[in-house]
């Protein structure tokens, strides 16, 4: 066992995450910046294969699983923490928070390392809470989308975990099928399985309806917080759905291509900033979920191809966004305007994150996007709706990536270059530019020099041995592909412009949840009998306070403080408890004999 | 020695429990000191029998020289061996507790010890009339303890305790008076051989002395709809009681469902009449769902811990009443692990009030900066109580939900899974409020904070705190000690439950 293979990343990086919590401000940062980026050349250089093989409960586990995708996991992990910690310092975040976003990169680190399904559930779930922390640490308003936040994940933490536990019955062990003693076929096996861990991985990956939580929770909290949340949770999940789905679905790769055009679509009708670029995770999140979906090695290099790329330019774009905030005070597109003449440098690093997110030429999301797009032609069925020469999830994508460009056209548009900003406001700090350039350089260079990025990628995409089509990224119809996006996106723009400014706030699908819960089954069910109306109103009320008690603890506790100190209608006294005693033997004997 | 060391058990803590009333004429602060020192043998003859049970198995001894099946018989086996253990420690280390937080008076530790030899006497015996005897000796002592408190409150609740609890043990008599007349025996083990040959599993006669006696011990237990009596008397109950009696009463008698379950009536007698077994396992998801939303929907601290337990108990009898080794060992870890994270939140909560004066969900915020090391112990209990990794409360739940898996109860499946939501549901309100939300007591408003001279009890000790952070970490450090505990049960267990 080498020193690369003592001790799994999650432990060093818990442990210097209480470090962090207990220095000063300066030397907690430097070091909180340092340990991560060391993490980068450890997963560089780290061998292949199952380390670390350990007894958990009774059950073979594997606390350091090093393959390829795991390897490139780890690899921009480091890199972009290190960076956020480096932009949390510039960002005025205090060292609390920051120890519990480093946890969150901690349990990340320890879910994409794990090399059996229980100890990927265990950092899954601890993912959920430290991420949890992270929100809640803001106060205000992220509190209650915190409270949200924790119970979908909650929810679809339990759903994996049944569907784990399903997969267990079935192939009696929980090892990953690339470790040894590990199950013949890799991935959940099929069926119920199968069917509960796609939507429990789902919650996390933003499946359409399942998202709400992200525009929800992400333009809450601290804006050094947000660049945290945007990476960890929705990559491990992209992550996840591979080992789940090793040979991919068609199901998943349809709603991949559909959640690129929703989040795309919904992110244009935004204001808020953050929120705009939480829809949009949706949005590219869709490309890698459909690129593991279509489930050939070429398009599943690229999935993972767009997973690095995309860590970087949303890393970008959330910093820039955050430095916006941070100086003018303002989350509103509506209230900026001319800030490139304010802030040079912040309007320099959001054009090339904003080129590199929609796939301009010459930026890294060109050369991803390109490779799952190409996987969509080459590798995937027809579909039932093709277009052309246009298969059906490859226009999807394509759709996609012009309501990119939109989006970012309008974003750019109102912050940095519409009208003229009144007053001054001074450019991002020395150390929030340095985070910014160093990011915006590395999204250049990864897509001018593409080859730096297919050396990580688990599948080489340049070699017909391996790809079933060999991918090329600078070809002249993927250039006048890229081009007639961006025109597109322009023309678009410029015609949806007026009714755009006038919309109002869009309602989500979290919009629907409730009330459709509430009205929609209440309206059936009254119309039926008078007898269901009486068991609804029952229904109705209990929801309404599982929900209340859940939303807004404290309404709850000042009313059922204010009723108790009159009567407890709840409290059985002494003669009750001895009728239901009674009334309890009696049915238990009746029932018995 | 070693087979006397059954009787020893129980004997010990009488004798000591009569000491402080006699050494009243001399002192009346002898309680404390009296009480230490029994149970501090209590503790070390209990550790001696564990560890020779653990050794070299079952040990068995005729009280009196009457060989069973007509004399009584204390049997200690690998399972009974660890209650009664745990039952020595936990009560050793409340008394770390009662030291400051009183009360102080000799009458008070003469309880104290006499529901410690009641809760031994329950788990060591091997003879349903006897364990009678020692239900009603621990139901009587524990509703005196109750009483103790200086509030009206305390009373009310102690009498309601009293009227529900001597009702369930009456059943319970009854339920003993069937078998007697079914199989002419008393002996544990007489009983499980003589049932099903003398008297069929599914006659009226049988199937009768089942229901009351599993229906007596389970207002013991407190499940829904039987559990009215607990959250009054957890709640109103002095600190130091309350963490006592919620961390074992409870704990002892689902321990005894589990005997009568196992050694009396047998698994033939759950495989032959299946809708006992189902009877059971209903109620007993009825309790955990009931409990979490009665917990929920809490005001007070205490009486959110206490509905806490009607829930926590649903899961073990579940897993007792699955029947596999996985989920028995898996209840049986949950039992114990139950046991030291609710006495010890019990005890942080007396903590917490005495520090703060804070004693409602509400009151609970920003007091993480206020008292931090028993915040945190809060937060850490309250944490392994949902059952987060590496916690003891994860490992016993795991279990439970692995042998319902394997059993294929699938509905059982979907409600221990959903217990851990709603648990989190409760818990972690508690948690962000102590962390995550601005203050609403603040110190000038303490009554703590006033000097206390008088010794009124309003004081915390180093000895109160220091049971709060143990338990906290034992709730974490007990996990280690599950795989020997494990194989310790699975030789008592794969026995009794013919696999």
């Amino acid at each position: 066992m080498s020193m690369l293979t003592t001790v799994p990343p999650v432990v060093i990086l818990l442990a210097l995450a209480i470090v962090v919590s207990r220095l000063p401000r300066r030397a907690g940062h430097a070091i909180g910046a340092l340990v991560p980026a060391l993490a980068v050349p450890w997963a560089v250089m780290v061998p292949e294969g199952a380390h670390l093989r350990t007894q958990f409960l009774g059950f073979d586990a594997v606390l350091l699983n090093v393959d390829p995708f795991s390897r490139l996991m780890g690899i921009i992990f480091g890199l972009i923490a290190a960076v956020a910690v480096l932009y949390s310092y510039a960002s005025e975040a205090d060292t609390t928070q920051t120890a519990f976003a480093l946890s969150y990169v901690a349990t990340s680190f320890g879910a994409v390392f794990a090399g059996d399904w229980l100890t990927l559930i265990f950092f899954w779930e601890l993912m959920a809470v430290t991420s949890t922390l992270l929100v809640w640490h803001y106060g205000g308003k992220a509190v209650r989308a915190g409270f949200r936040y924790a119970l979908l994940h909650g929810l679809g933490g339990t759903l994996l975990m049944a569907a784990i536990l399903r997969h267990y019955v079935e192939v009696e062990t929980f090892l990953f099928a690339s470790v040894p003693g590990g199950p013949e076929t890799a991935g959940i096996s099929s069926g119920l399985a199968a069917a509960l861990a796609a939507i429990g991985i789902g919650v996390n990956v933003g499946f359409i309806g399942l998202h709400a939580w992200l525009p929800d929770t992400y333009p809450r909290p601290h804006i050094a917080a947000s660049v945290f949340l945007c990476v960890f949770t929705t990559k491990t999940g992209v992550y996840g759905m591979y080992r789940a789905f090793p040979n991919g679905h068609e199901a998943i790769a349809y709603m991949g291509g559909a959640m690129a055009i929703f989040g795309a679509l919904f992110a244009l009708f935004q204001n808020d900033m953050r929120r705009l670029l939480s829809y949009h995770i949706q949005s590219q999140v869709g490309y890698m979920v459909a690129g593991v979906g279509i489930g050939s090695s070429l398009a599943q290099a690229g999935a993972f191809a767009h997973v690095f790329n995309h860590i970087l330019y949303k890393g970008l774009l959330f910093m820039t966004a955050g430095v916006v905030i941070y100086r003018t005070g303002t989350e509103s597109l509506k209230k900026l305007g001319g800030l490139w003449r304010e802030m040079p440098i912040t309007a320099g690093a959001f054009s090339v994150a904003a080129l590199s997110i929609a796939g301009f030429p010459g930026f890294n999301g060109f050369v991803s996007k390109g490779i799952i797009i190409s996987g969509s032609h080459y590798t995937f069925g027809k579909g039932p709706l093709p277009l052309g020469e246009f298969y059906t999830l490859e226009w999807m994508l394509l759709l996609g990536g012009v309501g990119t460009f939109m989006s970012f056209i309008k974003f750019g548009y109102y912050a940095f270059f519409h009208g003229e900003y009144d007053g001054s406001v001074p450019d991002a700090n020395r150390l929030q530019s340095v985070a910014m350039v160093s990011v915006a350089a590395l999204c250049i260079i990864y897509g001018v020099y593409d080859t730096a990025l297919f050396t990580i990628l688990p599948f080489d995409v340049t070699s017909g041995a391996v790809v079933d089509h060999v991918y090329e990224t600078y070809t002249i119809p993927h250039l006048i592909e890229g081009v007639v996006l961006a025109v597109l996106g322009l023309i678009g723009f410029a015609v949806t412009k007026k009714p755009l400014s006038k919309l109002g706030r869009v309602p989500d699908i979290d919009k629907l949840y409730n009330p459709a819960v509430f009205y929609g089954s209440r309206g059936l069910v009254v119309g039926v009998t008078e007898l269901y109306a009486a068991v609804d109103r029952t229904v109705v009320q209990a929801t309404t306070v599982v929900t209340r008690t859940v939303t807004s603890p404290n309404d709850v506790i000042a009313r059922l403080r204010d009723d108790d100190s009159l009567v407890h209608p709840m409290r059985a006294g002494i003669g009750l408890s001895i009728l239901i005693l009674a009334v309890f033997v009696t049915v238990a004997l009746l029932a018995l004999s | 020695m070693i087979e006397q060391l059954p009787v020893l058990l129980v004997v010990l803590p009488i004798v000591g429990g009569s000491i402080p009333l006699v050494a009243s004429l001399v002192s009346d602060r002898a309680g404390w000191p009296v009480a230490t020192l029994t149970l501090v043998g209590q503790a070390g003859l209990a550790g001696l029998l564990a560890w020779t049970v653990s050794a070299s198995g079952t040990v068995s001894y005729a009280v009196g020289g009457f060989a069973a099946p007509y004399g009584i018989e204390l049997v200690v086996d690998g399972l009974s061996g660890a209650v009664a253990l745990l039952v020595a420690v936990v009560s050793l280390g409340v008394l770390a507790y009662a030291r400051q937080a009183g009360p102080h008076s000799n009458a008070f530790y003469g309880l104290y010890l006499l529901l410690v030899a009641g809760l031994t006497g329950m788990t060591v015996t091997g003879d349903v009339f006897n364990l009678y005897v020692f239900l009603e000796i621990t139901g009587l002592a524990a509703y005196g303890l109750v009483a103790s408190g200086r509030d009206a409150s305390a009373a009310v609740a102690a009498l309601k305790y009293l009227i529900i609890g001597t009702v369930g043990a009456s059943l319970y008599l009854l339920g003993v008076g069937y078998l007697l007349a079914a199989t002419g025996t008393l002996n544990m083990a007489d009983l499980a051989s003589k049932l099903g040959e003398m008297a069929a599993y599914d006659s009226t006669l049988v199937l009768t002395a089942f229901g009351l006696m599993i229906g007596g011990l389970t207002v013991k237990v407190a499940l829904f709809p039987l559990h009215t009596w607990q959250p009054d008397a957890y709640a109103n109950a002095p600190d130091t009681v309350s963490a006592f009696i919620s961390a074992l009463v409870s704990t002892v008698s689902a321990y005894a469902l589990a005997r009568l379950l196992f050694s009396v009536f047998t698994v033939e007698f759950l495989a032959a009449v299946p809708v006992a077994r189902w009877a059971l396992v209903g109620l007993a998801c009825v309790s955990i769902i009931a409990g979490s939303a009665l917990a929920v929907s809490q005001d007070s601290v205490q009486r959110m811990l206490a509905y806490s337990s009607v829930s926590q108990f649903g899961l073990v009898i579940a897993g007792f009443a699955i029947a596999t080794p996985l989920a028995v060992v898996g209840a049986t870890v949950h039992l114990l692990g139950h046991a030291v994270m609710k006495g010890g939140l019990f005890a942080a909560t007396g903590v917490i009030e005495r520090k703060t004066g804070a004693t409602t969900v509400n009151g609970y915020a920003g007091m993480g900066s206020r008292v931090p090391l028993s915040a945190f112990s809060f937060a850490v209990l309250s944490l392994a109580m949902v059952g987060v990794p590496p916690a003891v409360g994860f490992v016993g739940k795991w279990y439970i939900v692995l042998g319902a898996v394997n059993a294929e109860n699938w509905p059982v499946v979907a409600v221990l899974l959903a217990s851990t939501l709603l648990t989190l549901a409760y818990f972690a309100r508690l948690v962000e409020r102590l962390y995550f939300a601005e203050a609403t007591i603040h110190s000038e408003e303490t009554p703590a904070e006033a000097p206390v001279t008088d010794g009124s009890g309003q004081a915390v000790s180093f000895g109160m705190i220091a049971v709060v952070v143990v338990a906290a970490a034992l709730a974490v450090a007990l996990t280690a000690a599950v795989p020997a505990f494990e194989q310790v049960l699975r030789d008592t267990l794969l026995p009794i439950l013919n696999q």
